[in-house]
């Protein structure tokens, strides 16, 4: 095993301390959907707390299954998996799913609902992982990018389609992340974004949009000229921004006011105080008064008034923070830091390729949810529908999340078994 | 294969990204925990005192539902406050002691104002339910929310909440017009288009309260308030903006009250049938009695009383939840005859001096049965046959055109199928041929027979609503088309801003040439002003009056359903109305005084005649005894209401005798 010994335990086949952040993790979880939905559950079997028991002990299954996996069989199955789930999504967002406020997401099976967005997840990780582990990006040959586009393109639409923007920028994450690990510097990175960032700052609510677009505009000629960037890519590049600018500060005006106000609302939930707005200060209320050392177990009258309408789903954080206040909410974030901490050294153990775009993109997964998420809860980000990893009430995410957990053992465990290069 | 160098390339630049990365969770979980320090440290004494002190609500701001008027301004529906004592299980600090003391409270009659067994299931219910409110007592009495108002320092969680509710000050009026409200059903909730009803809501269940729900409706608003400990408001929150309800339309009908209270005081609830009144020139009902009636104040009520008035008009043999005017058909009977020789006329079978092969002798001989006619009338030329209802005639008639021909000049007029009228019920009727015949006696196994010809010419067969009777009789009078029947005339809104008009729509052209109109005109004229017709009891002295008697038999030993449909005046008319009455006898005799009563109410607005008077005090009366709460305003509003209404009947009416043209049809 390569550069074994220079972390802890790095030379057990098994990351225990991760693990040990995992079953914290859920442990946290329980006490919380279970304080959260105490007063509405009636029989203790048909209660939500034991539910997510139940997703839990399945999830344990499926993520020793998934370690158990030999490694080179994910490589071989991640296409087809791929593809299969491609399907799923094409399903539900040509509407044969079963809609769940609003929004069809589901598909039934009669005995259970599944939400093919999640396991997707898993299979663009893998695909995206596998394609990249024999195939370097490269700006300067901008060809390289066509078939990583294509797999991140397709489910990115199916998923926006939904229509369910969070899940769609979760595919983003991740790929800039494994863009990242297999050969793109961070100027490169910020070239890709670069007609993304001239969109969002066609928005007129952003102060000085203008001198920053401006700006924005100089900083990615200076990069395009210093990194010496061929002809051809430095100006396509500098007329894609340009023409993103503009399109989009059209397509602005262009809108209705019922459609503009729409998008207003999705990015400051406050103008609209009957729906999103209400969440998020009755969100923040809740956890600023659960101060340093919180209300104590059961005993947030925030959360236990129903102030909060997914208290136990997307908003379980604003229980943490009522209830355990400053201290609970950081050591939650300092299992959540070990996890990723433990998970993201993998890298360090193994030199393939595959193993270490894998890791990469679990550990973005977690990240994302993580951060956005919580970020909602506390009023930094527009309210999304994206639950909290090991936390939130939910079967399908949790069993999503317990797959990774499997994965990420599989890659320590056997990572060392494959052999490629570029 | 790699060499070592790159190898070891690699793996520093492995070591860069896996620091680069865990830098970046750093930095992000940092700017978490820094916006949570500073909202639980730095503003954690604002945040605990708005989550401990000052709860947030959410209240929906009800939106007025649009009040009802007749054509001239006078209200027929609108809405009264209604006070609902409720619970609110945020609120209930020890519900044992709240319960207790709600089981001791007594009015002044001595009476509990609680049922201890629907309180403790309400208990129950706020145990586990903690948002909304829970309904204990339902549309208070003023002296019963006083005794709550106060008891309310001792009575954490109880409020007393406002609601409007639906108040028809004439009571049984109109009612299968106007129709009533009730709660939305679990079962429409599940339906799409009633996505926008939340549970409780009260949603037009009939009539015209259900045809315009949506208009009426208007929009709900919100505005989010702090309330203090005991649950009262104490103020708006700061940069939650309030959404102002947006009050429904308000409906200007095509009603004439004067006439409808003719109508209504013709027709006593003892007598199933119906009277419609409509302007045949465009439409407009001017009156809709559909008898027996039911109140639509009883729903209104509090649930008890509402389930028992319920219970008793839907299990009434008699069936009065059904709009007879539009739900109910009947064979037309005699009525008919003008639709059998219109198409006579105008397929020139016949002109108006045509007389048939075989005099009337008291019946006629077909095949080898014999069908008798109500007398013996000779021979006679088409007007006479109309004016004597002679039955010998029509069946020779019939047996000439066939149905085909006599259908077809009747769908010109709007029989046979459903005319449109604005508000849900209404049924199709069916003017029966061989082919339609046969399809829908097909099960039973019946055939088309030539015969029947003779039963379906003098109206024995068909099916008819009166609303399509009045329609006909209206629109074979002007030869000017039929026009869409309607209640709505303008939608407007609380300040008096006209949104929506009702433009007249022709929906057939109910075109005949001119001697065809001119003989059925003649025809109908004959049978109320020429000695021997058998409809003089609708003759009105000064107006020139034209209809068409029907005595429609329907079972074998019952007496005849009694039609009568009438048109005035005859030279330019501007009424029609239709009467059935179930099972009484003679349209003639019995149902042409109740056409010559809503007509003469309809000319003569200034002369009211004594029985609709007293008619209208007692309906006062009636549903002034279901409305207890705040009884005394009520009276006074009531009577302002009518003496404002009042002058302005006077001035139409005075306007409609002053008009020479008008009268001068009498003479």
């Amino acid at each position: 095993m390569r550069g074994s010994g220079k972390f802890i335990g790095t030379s057990m086949k098994i990351d225990w301390l991760f693990l040990l952040a995992v079953a914290l993790l859920m442990g946290f979880g329980f006490v919380l959907v279970y304080s959260a939905t105490v007063t509405h559950d009636l029989v203790w079997y048909d209660s939500r707390w034991f539910r997510q028991m139940v997703y839990f002990v399945g999830g344990c299954v499926l993520a020793a299954v998934f370690s158990l996996v030999k490694i080179d069989y994910w490589r071989r199955l991640a296409f087809p998996l791929y593809v299969l789930t491609i399907f799923g999504l094409a399903f539900v967002a040509l509407g044969g799913g079963d809609s769940a406020k609003g929004a069809g997401r589901w598909i039934n099976l009669g005995f259970i609902k599944l939400q093919p967005s999640e396991f997707a997840k898993i299979a663009y990780l893998l695909a995206l992982s596998t394609w990249l582990s024999k195939h370097r990006v490269s700006l300067s040959k901008l060809s390289s990018f066509i078939v990583p586009g294509i797999i991140f393109i397709v489910p990115f639409l199916l998923v926006l389609k939904q229509p369910d923007l969070s899940t769609a920028l979760v595919f983003t994450a991740v790929t800039l992340v494994e863009f990242f690990w297999a050969g793109l510097s961070f100027w490169e990175l910020f070239l890709l974004l670069s007609p993304v960032l001239s969109v969002m700052l066609s928005y007129p609510q952003i102060p000085y949009s203008q001198i920053l677009w401006g700006l924005l505009i100089i900083v990615v000629f200076l990069t395009l000229f210093l990194l010496r960037f061929n002809k051809k890519i430095f100006i396509a590049l500098l007329c894609v921004d340009i023409i993103a600018g503009y399109a989009s500060t059209m397509a602005w005006n262009s809108l209705e006011d019922h459609q503009r106000s729409r998008v207003m609302t999705f990015l400051d939930p406050m103008r609209d105080p009957k729906g999103a707005g209400y969440q998020v200060i009755q969100s923040k209320v809740a956890i600023g008064s659960g101060g340093m050392t919180g209300k104590g177990f059961g005993e947030g009258s925030q959360t236990n008034l129903s102030f909060l309408p997914e208290e136990h789903t997307d908003f379980i954080f604003s229980v943490l923070g009522e209830q355990f206040g400053f201290v609970g909410a950081l050591a939650v974030l300092s299992l959540y830091f070990l996890l990723l901490w433990r998970a993201i050294s993998i890298c360090r153990l193994h030199f393939a390729p595959f193993v270490n775009l894998v890791v990469a993109g679990a550990c973005t997964i977690f990240l994302f949810h993580i951060v956005v998420n919580i970020a909602m809860t506390i009023g930094l980000m527009p309210v999304t529908g994206l639950p909290l990893p090991f936390l939130s009430y939910g079967g399908s995410f949790l069993l999503t999340c317990m797959m990774l957990v499997g994965l990420l053992i599989n890659m320590r465990y056997q990572g060392g078994e494959i052999e490629d290069n570029y | 294969m790699l060499t070592d160098l790159s190898q070891n390339e690699e793996t520093t630049d492995r070591g860069t990204k896996v620091l680069a990365y865990l830098v970046f969770i750093a930095f992000s979980f940092a700017l978490l925990l820094i916006r949570l320090f500073y909202l639980q440290y730095v503003k954690y004494d604002e945040n605990l005192q708005q989550s401990e002190n000052n709860r947030m609500r959410s209240v929906v701001l009800r939106a007025d539902r649009g009040a009802i008027f007749d054509r001239y301004g006078v209200v027929l529906v609108r809405n009264r406050p209604s006070y609902q004592i409720a619970l609110v299980p945020k609120d209930l600090k020890n519900q044992d002691s709240v319960m207790a003391r709600l089981l001791s409270i007594r009015d002044s009659a001595g009476v509990r104002m609680f049922d201890s067994l629907a309180l403790d299931s309400a208990f129950q219910y706020c145990r586990w339910h903690r948002s909304g409110t829970v309904r204990i007592l339902e549309d208070a009495s003023s002296e019963q929310v006083a005794i709550i108002e106060e008891r309310s320092a001792d009575l954490p969680g109880v409020v007393t909440e406002v609601e409007s509710r639906r108040e028809y000050p004439y009571g049984t009026l109109a009612a299968h017009v106007l129709g009533y409200t009730g709660e939305v059903s679990d079962e429409q909730l599940t339906k799409p288009e009633f996505k926008d009803y939340l549970l409780g809501d009260r949603i037009g269940q009939k009539g015209l309260e259900k045809e315009y729900d949506k208009e009426f409706r208007g929009k709900d608003g919100m505005k989010f308030i702090e309330v203090n400990a005991y649950g009262r408001e104490v103020g708006l929150i700061d940069g939650m903006g309030v959404q102002a309800a947006v009050a429904g339309y308000q409906m200007v009908t095509t009603l004439d009250l004067k006439v409808q209270h003719a109508a209504e005081a013709a027709l006593p609830d003892s007598v199933r049938g119906a009277i419609v009144a409509i302007d045949p020139r465009n439409g407009e009902i001017l009156a809709m009695v559909s008898s027996p009636r039911l109140d639509p104040n009883i729903f209104s009520l509090k649930r008890r009383e509402r389930n028992k008035g319920w219970a008793e008009v839907a299990l009434d043999s008699m069936r009065p939840l059904t709009n007879r005017a539009i739900s109910g058909v009947y064979p037309p009977g005699s009525v008919f005859k003008l639709i059998t020789a219109g198409a006579g006329l105008e397929y020139k079978v016949v002109n108006r001096h045509s007389h048939m092969a075989q005099p009337c002798t008291g019946g006629y001989q077909f095949g080898a049965r014999y069908q008798k006619c109500w007398g013996k009338h000779g021979s006679l030329d088409l007007v006479n046959a109309i004016r004597l209802s002679c039955d010998v005639y029509m069946y020779q008639l019939g047996l000439i055109l066939g149905m085909e021909k006599i259908n077809e000049f009747g769908e010109r007029f709007g029989l046979g199928s459903e005319l449109g009228v604005d508000i849900p019920g209404e049924r199709s009727g069916w003017l029966p041929d061989s082919a339609s015949f046969n399809a829908r006696n097909k099960r039973l196994g019946w055939r088309w027979a030539r015969g029947l010809i003779l039963n379906l010419a003098i109206g024995q067969g068909q099916l008819v609503t009166p609303l399509q009777e009045a329609v006909m009789a209206g629109s074979v009078a002007t030869g000017k088309g039929v026009y869409r029947p309607h209640f709505m005339k303008e939608l407007r809104t609380l300040d008096g801003k006209v949104v929506r008009r009702y433009e007249p729509v022709k929906i057939r052209e109910g075109n005949m040439s001119p001697e065809t109109h001119q003989a059925l005109v003649d025809g109908m004229d004959s049978v109320v002003n020429h000695p021997g017709g058998t409809g003089k009891r609708a003759a009105i002295p000064g107006i020139r009056v034209g209809g068409k008697s029907g005595s429609a038999e329907w079972k074998k030993g019952e007496k005849t359903h009694a039609w009568f449909v009438a048109v005035a005046p005859l030279d330019d008319p501007q009424i029609a109305v239709a009467v059935v009455q179930e099972a009484v006898g003679g349209g003639g005799a019995l149902s042409a005084p109740l056409c010559r009563k809503v007509m003469e109410a309809y000319f003569f607005k200034d002369r009211p005649s004594p029985d609709s008077l007293a008619h209208l005090a007692q309906m006062k009366k009636d549903s002034l005894a279901l409305l207890r709460y705040g009884g005394s305003a009520k009276h006074d509003s009531l009577n302002a209401a009518d003496r404002k209404a009042q002058p302005k009947i006077h001035e139409s009416a005075s306007v409609a005798k002053s008009d020479p043209k008008k009268m001068e049809g009498g003479r």
